[in-house]
């Protein structure tokens, strides 16, 4: 509707004027409105309920495969939720130590309702930003413009930007086997009349699945029969800012551990049994649901050849006794539950706290909305988290930053950020989305990225804080102590590269230790380090006049040193990738007129209106060939605006 | 395939096909040094001694070298055209050879080694335009060539010969998704005690892919230059009428279009057409029996060519008896390809073979199904085995003689491919982290999908959901 209309609803009043309006205050969210109103903009931020805050609907943890690095990159460029998260861990583990550093990924559990709490707090000490517990119904839209949303109470705010991040409440339904309850994840509300408004204003609307585990209560579960799975110490923090202050996270005596159990011959009969009574194979759910978190009974009836799978039990925090149970969702009828439940080791006299169910719910198709997350189709509003079709706290969190500062760099007039696929998981995040679309919730994935050995958790910091900086989300404090990391890291490469050994007995000790020939001459300590199965800790036998430094610090040097050939290589390929992203297309370009352009390519092109020449080329359906035409049409049009200048 | 080459970049320009002369493009800044490196001028127009001294718009007579082994290639015609004077405003060059395959491919091949790469579709005509050598007007018309070129490759793509390769490919490309999956399922779901940790046998993946590849890469430039042939073994001891047999399926209509040597020069190769289909009779005179025993070189020759063949006509003469063609089926067959040969009763208007009964139901017991009793002389049922060649060439796909990379461009695309699995292999073995491997196997993977067309990513993420069971 536009503002005159809104204005006549009976009841309506305008209830106040701000720069940037956000719905909804899921991890998507609490970002946006974070990063908008440390940009100085006028932030208000509406939640269907203030006690959901930055919830965990789902696991109780942060962080993991791909995960980690976005919560990494997401602090780095001056974001929340690596902070929170650190002040809530209650343990933390780095996953694929023995993988090599591009995949290490840092993980924490979460003390759920500690992080809701601390999130809450930060964002309501930030200045400039209004928190409302709030239903937003409608946007109001003048010219194609957003200028303002409203309330379920009639309540209108006028903004100039406006992030949707509804996650997966928008017209949503929770299932359990033949129970259907009108109702968002943990029994909230559910958000109802937005989707309709965004249909109206021509937004594509899809419908995903998605679906939680149950969650028993610790005192009626036997661990005794589970394996234990241990924190780790020594574990970087999350935030940059924490890690070059020397803040430690939980230490391994405030940590909690983990549980691993297998389900049973009697959990595969019971599932078979009811399987009739799935929603899934009924055909009561409608959404598509994802690949990689298939529901309990799916993986038994995709992968028949294994015959149980693993679960584990997670700790939901310290001031509570509930235990989430990953790796078993479902969306089978409650009484099946319980019995589902009882048939695994250590739960057979399990009380569920909370039952397993599958969430239906609407969102936008993301091929709609441009890289700097902004509709195509109406102009200042943007869209972040869930409701662009991904998966995952972290994924939400990281386009939530992204969406907060575009919106707010839209109002301020100023181009957005874009990040590439070649400078963070959060550009490869993205890219994917606008690009390619989604069918199934979007899960990061470090197998996503190309640049891989380059997008490691160790160097956000170095790729993304002077973008975050630049912005203003980064303050001149911190910048000064990056910087003075940066230095220390290239110091330190430069005395290993000029600090040379001879075959000290300390040196052919360690080298014969793990079955290695000494080198006859002198060697360089950076020569040292690079060989294979040594490290930069186990140098230090012979390297005494070195400096104490951080992990992150001491990771970067050895990864650095040890990834040199690896990494040229994928520099390589970084700038020949660069070279199309720089070639920006025109917006209004008609790809119709373009002769040479297959038609598929020509259609897809329209459709999609890529940015650059290099987005163009990750369409499906768009050749090589699509691009080297397309390449000589943008030259001959230049040089034609050239020539009527003249 | 680079948008916009940066080295010097080749191509032939003159069509597919044996001509008398075939004329080679190269243009780039600095195509001259690679020239000058690989050619002695003979003669030209002002005496000068290297190509760069030339002056543009004149002609030398060289000979082309192979640098490594200093062996001349051909003689050739240079010319050279000077920036901003050529079509394509760069400096360029074009080498007039003589018209022959594998002259073409070597010089081709030899270009590519020393820093020139392979032309991508309309790469000239595009080059020139950006260069500012087309004007405004016929920027459509430059659109067209890139356009016709790559449907011209497309098609090109379909044709039996490539459809062969992709297949061979696809094979590589699985190994390496394999090993990719394997690596990413360990990386992506670490926590997961039931996903395979399995680095022995990440590396016998790359190892299979690598040999292939390898195999694939030597086969080019290797001097047997085919085009899209069917290629089909005579086989038989001397005097079994394998030249009569020739003789007749060739006729005097169809003539010989060329005698190249083989790879062994104890074989011929013939050209002809048998009812339109193209088909190179290789005439394997290595198998010949010296007093009682059968020659070992003879028994090598002979596989080589049953390995590289799609179909053997095996000849038995009236006067052969059966233990001297079994033992050299036994020696040549191995088990494979068994419906694919077929035995010939040559001569049969001399005479039947006294042992042909036993001889059929010894071979039947090898797998070999198909028997023709044949005469040259009286063209007694040469129609039949006509209609034998037509029917095996008519089973789709079921070529599997070996593959030949004739093109410069995938040759290029797999001997990068090539160096990237040795990285990987190199990491896999030192120890270095998986990450490196799969980083490296995935350029691989890049490079061969731009002979392939599939992209890494959404390939890997199917092959990883497809494979493992994993989830929240």
């Amino acid at each position: 509707m536009n503002f005159e209309q809104a204005k006549s609803i009976e009841y309506a009043y305008e209830a106040g004027s701000f720069d940037v309006a956000i719905v909804g205050a899921g991890h998507a969210g609490c970002e946006a409105a974070h990063a908008a109103s440390k940009l100085g903009l006028k932030t208000i931020l509406f939640t269907l309920h203030l006690d959901a805050l930055a919830n965990l609907p789902c696991n109780p943890s942060i962080g993991g495969t791909a995960k980690g690095q976005l919560v990494r990159e997401i602090d780095a460029l001056g974001g929340i939720m690596g902070k929170v998260a650190d002040q809530c861990a209650i343990q933390m583990r780095m996953l694929n130590r023995s993988k090599g550093p591009a995949v290490f990924s840092p993980r924490a559990q979460i003390d759920r309702s500690k992080y809701s709490v601390m999130m809450k707090k930060v964002l309501e000490n930030q200045d400039n930003l209004f928190i409302k517990q709030g239903h937003i119904t409608d946007l109001i839209v003048d010219d194609g413009k957003i200028v303002g949303v409203m309330t379920e109470s009639k309540a209108i705010y006028r903004c100039k930007a406006c992030v949707v991040c509804t996650g997966t409440y928008m017209e949503s339904r929770t299932i359990m086997g033949e129970v259907i309850s009108l109702s968002g994840p943990d029994g909230l509300p559910r958000s109802q009349g937005l989707s309709k408004s965004l249909k109206e204003l021509g937004l594509p609307i899809l419908r995903f699945k998605t679906g939680t585990p149950v969650r028993v209560n610790l005192a009626s579960i036997d661990l005794s029969q589970m394996s234990i799975q241990s924190g780790e110490d020594d574990i970087p923090p999350f935030s940059f800012e924490n890690e070059m202050k020397g803040l430690q996270v939980a230490s391994i005596d405030e940590q909690v551990p983990c549980y691993s159990i297998w389900t049973t011959d009697e959990t595969r009969q019971v599932i078979h049994d009811n399987m009739d009574r799935s929603p899934l194979y009924s055909g009561v759910i409608e959404g598509t649901g994802p690949r990689y978190c298939p529901s309990i009974e799916d993986k038994f009836v995709r992968f028949k050849d294994k015959s149980r799978h693993q679960i584990f039990v997670e700790h939901m925090g310290n001031d509570t006794n509930e235990m989430y149970l990953q790796g078993f969702s479902t969306s089978l009828p409650e009484q099946i539950q319980e019995q589902m439940v009882h048939s695994l080791p250590g739960l057979q006299k399990a009380t569920i706290q909370r039952n397993a169910y599958a969430i239906e719910y609407d969102l936008v198709d993301p091929l709609s909305v441009k890289p700097s997350l902004e509709s195509k189709i109406v102009d200042g509003l943007f869209t972040a988290g869930q409701v662009n079709g991904s998966s995952g706290y972290e994924e939400a969190a990281a386009q939530g930053i992204v969406a907060g500062i575009n919106a707010s760099l839209k109002v301020l007039n100023k181009e957005p950020m874009i990040l590439t696929r070649s400078q963070a998981y959060i550009g490869v995040l993205v890219d994917d989305l606008v690009t390619k679309g989604t069918n199934e919730p979007y899960r990061m994935m470090t197998s996503r990225a190309e640049y891989r050995l380059f997008l490691r958790q160790d160097n956000c910091d170095r790729r993304l804080t002077p973008i975050g900086h630049e912005i203003g989300l980064i303050d001149n404090e911190r910048f000064c102590l990056f910087e003075q990391k940066q230095a220390q890291i290239i110091e330190e490469k430069q005395r290993l590269k000029s600090t040379f050994t001879g075959p000290v007995p300390e040196l052919v000790k360690l080298m014969e230790d793990i079955g290695m020939k000494p080198p006859q001459s002198g060697i360089s300590l950076e020569e040292l380090i690079r060989r294979p199965g040594i490290t930069y800790d186990m140098v230090s036998l012979i390297d005494k006049n070195r400096k104490d430094f951080t992990t992150d610090i001491k990771k970067a040097v050895e990864t650095d040193i040890k990834y040199e050939g690896y990494l040229k290589l994928e520099e390589a390929k970084i700038a020949s990738f660069k070279k199309l992203e720089e070639k920006a297309i025109p917006q209004e370009l008609d790809y119709e007129v373009i002769s040479g352009l297959r038609l598929e390519a020509k259609q897809k092109l329209n459709a999609l209106r890529p940015v650059s020449v290099g987005q163009a080329s990750r369409i499906s359906g768009v050749s090589p060939a699509d691009i080297a035409v397309l390449l000589v049409f943008l030259e001959a049009n230049k040089r034609e605006f050239k020539h009527e200048r003249l | 395939m680079p948008i916009m080459s940066k080295n010097p970049f080749c191509a032939c320009s003159t069509p597919v096909g044996i001509g008398g002369i075939a004329v080679i493009r190269i243009s780039g800044d600095g195509c001259g040094k690679i020239i000058d490196k690989m050619t002695r001028i003979i003669r030209s127009a002002d005496g000068v001694s290297s190509f760069s001294q030339m002056r543009g718009y004149t002609m030398a007579l060289a000979d082309f070298f192979d640098i490594e082994t200093n062996k001349v290639v051909d003689r050739v015609v240079l010319a050279r055209f000077e920036a901003p004077h050529s079509y394509t405003g760069q400096e360029m060059a074009e080498i007039s050879c003589h018209g022959g395959n594998a002259v073409k491919q070597e010089i081709l091949r030899l270009l590519l080694s020393n820093g020139c790469d392979p032309a991508g579709p309309g790469e000239f005509t595009k080059t020139a335009f950006f260069n500012g050598k087309i004007d405004l007007s016929s920027a459509e018309a430059v659109m067209d060539v890139i356009a016709a070129d790559s449907q011209r490759a497309l098609m090109a793509a379909n044709t039996q010969l490539n459809g062969r390769l992709n297949a061979k490919l696809a094979s590589t490309e699985e190994q390496l998704y394999k090993a990719l999956a394997i690596i990413e399922m360990i990386v992506e779901f670490p926590e997961h005690d039931d996903t395979p940790e399995n680095d022995e046998e990440v590396l016998k993946l790359c190892n299979i892919a690598r040999g292939e590849i390898d195999s694939l890469c030597k086969s080019f430039g290797s001097g047997r230059m085919l085009s899209e042939r069917m290629r089909i073994a005579l086989c038989g001891l001397p005097n079994s009428g394998k030249s009569s047999l020739l003789n007749c399926l060739s006729g005097y209509d169809r003539a010989i279009v060329t005698q190249v040597p083989g790879t062994t020069r104890d074989t011929l190769e013939v050209e002809l057409s048998i009812e339109g289909i193209p088909v190179t009779l290789v005439d394997t005179a290595g198998i010949r029996k010296t007093s009682d025993e059968i020659e070992a070189m003879g028994v090598t020759r002979a596989k080589k060519a049953f390995e590289d063949s799609d179909m053997v006509l095996y000849l038995v003469s009236p006067d052969t008896n059966l233990d001297s063609v079994i033992v050299q089926l036994n020696e040549l067959l191995l088990g494979k390809k068994a419906d694919r040969i077929c035995i010939l009763f040559s001569k049969c208007d001399s005479g039947k073979n006294s042992e042909e009964e036993e001889i059929k139901c010894a071979c039947s017991k090898l797998g070999i199904r198909n028997f023709i009793s044949v005469s040259a002389k009286d063209e007694i049922n040469v129609d039949v085995v006509k209609e034998l060649v037509v029917r095996i060439f008519e089973q789709e796909g079921a070529f599997a003689s070996q593959i030949i990379l004739i093109n410069a461009r995938h040759y290029e695309i797999l001997k990068e491919a090539r160096e990237n699995l040795d990285m990987a292999i190199g990491a896999l073995n030192d120890g270095v982290g998986v990450d490196v491997a799969s980083s490296v196997i995935r350029l691989a993977l890049d490079r061969i999908g731009q002979i392939t067309g599939k992209t890494v990513s959404a390939e890997l993420v199917d092959t990883i959901f497809s494979k493992f069971c994993i989830g929240k």
